[in-house]
């Protein structure tokens, strides 16, 4: 009776643990670099991360509260699965909450300016321009091919500027 | 380049992803997801919101200043000096493409600069723009014109049409500085103002365009022709 209730936590414990990897998992397999996205799985991807902070915390819990119920009666092997069940969906929970891709972009934590006559660039170098009322502002693209994205605010209006 | 206000609430965006090689950004307000190319919220509390284009200029930054010395320039971020790639353009051409558009005479990783009127897109290949500059043309029959500066590399486009009657641009070899002649006898500045001739002071409509590679272009506007001649 006790070893069958066992082997049915246990195998409720594989599960979650699956059920958290995938949710980490499926957005991070489409939504990365290089390789096509059609429009229905990148709408299944933003679906799951839309779910999957909330769902890999449950998952998580629900792996602690199973492995100490089970630990006691667990044999060594049984423990080592435990254990790793528990990492995978904390690992999980975890990444569904970190945005890795500010790690890889870099964005500009303050913007500072320069005036025109200050700054150090080539005439020829590229540069994004707009101008507000008259608020003039140059974004060098070397500058924004390496931070890719920018709040800022010209003439009062709020821009982003992107490359 | 978007202006960062949507449904009457100032957004603030970070970069979530990447599909098809263009960014998705978020706003940190409604944690929407937007595509950089079109300014689309697509999944989220302003999904189908689109953020209205702020109109900007690709030109080099010698030209910009000699029209705007009193303006600001970007700084560079302390101890990230190093990491601005000059050769990213050369590093960028060398990553894969996930979608492909043959058949059309241009390559994956073609510049081309995007017009968009009235619901139809044109592409007009960078090289081509920079050779045959003043480059005229019709989208949804409106007569445009993309126009090279003195520079040889900053491109502006405007629309070809004052008060209902169509200009046809020509550059002036007779004259030592850079200008545009019409066949009213007007001379034009590279601001598409005219500086000399019955319609000066007078100024053409600027025209935003997207420079960007073919494949990215092709795929987001699927039913874009190509400039040709």
């Amino acid at each position: 009776m006790s070893e069958a209730r066992n082997r049915v936590l246990g195998a409720v414990v594989l599960l979650l643990t699956i059920a958290s990897v995938g949710l980490f998992l499926i957005p991070a397999f489409v939504i990365r670099p290089f390789r096509y996205q059609s429009a229905n799985a990148l709408s299944l991807a933003i679906r799951v991360k839309w779910v999957a902070p909330a769902l890999t915390a449950l998952a998580c819990a629900g792996v602690l509260l199973l492995a100490v119920s089970l630990w006691r009666t667990a044999s060594r092997a049984a423990r080592a699965s435990l254990v790793a069940a528990l990492v995978l969906s904390v690992a999980s929970a975890v990444l569904a909450r970190l945005n890795y891709f500010e790690w890889m972009f870099r964005p500009i934590p303050a913007a500072g300016f320069v005036a025109a006559g200050d700054a150090h660039l080539a005439d020829k170098e590229m540069v994004m321009t707009v101008l507000m009322g008259s608020d003039a502002r140059a974004y060098p693209i070397r500058q924004m091919a390496y931070h890719h994205i920018l709040n800022d605010t010209a003439g009062g209006v709020p821009i982003v500027v992107t490359y | 380049m978007w202006k960062r206000t949507a449904q009457g609430r100032e957004l603030h965006f970070y970069l979530a992803g990447i599909n098809n090689q263009n960014f998705l950004m978020r706003d940190r307000e409604t944690g929407s997801w937007w595509q950089q190319v079109t300014g689309r919220a697509i999944s989220g509390a302003l999904s189908g919101a689109t953020l209205e284009l702020a109109p900007y200029d690709e030109v080099t930054f010698g030209l910009w200043k000699s029209g705007s010395p009193r303006g600001m320039v970007l700084a560079p971020v302390a101890g990230r000096e190093k990491d601005y790639d000059n050769d990213w353009e050369k590093e960028v051409a060398k990553y894969p493409v996930p979608v492909s558009f043959p058949g059309q005479g241009l390559k994956d990783r073609d510049v081309i600069l995007g017009v968009e009127i009235g619901g139809q897109a044109r592409a007009f290949p960078l090289d081509r723009v920079l050779t045959q500059s003043p480059v005229e043309d019709k989208i949804a029959g409106i007569p445009i014109v993309l126009v090279t500066g003195k520079d040889g590399a900053s491109v502006r486009a405007f629309r070809l049409q004052g008060n209902g009657s169509e200009t046809e641009l020509f550059r002036d070899s007779q004259s030592a500085e850079w200008r545009l002649i019409d066949s009213q006898g007007n001379a034009w500045n590279f601001e598409g103002c005219a500086i000399a001739g019955p319609a000066t002071g007078q100024c053409l409509e600027k025209i935003s365009f997207l420079k960007d590679f073919w494949f990215d272009w092709k795929n987001y506007h699927p039913q874009t022709t190509v400039y040709r001649r």
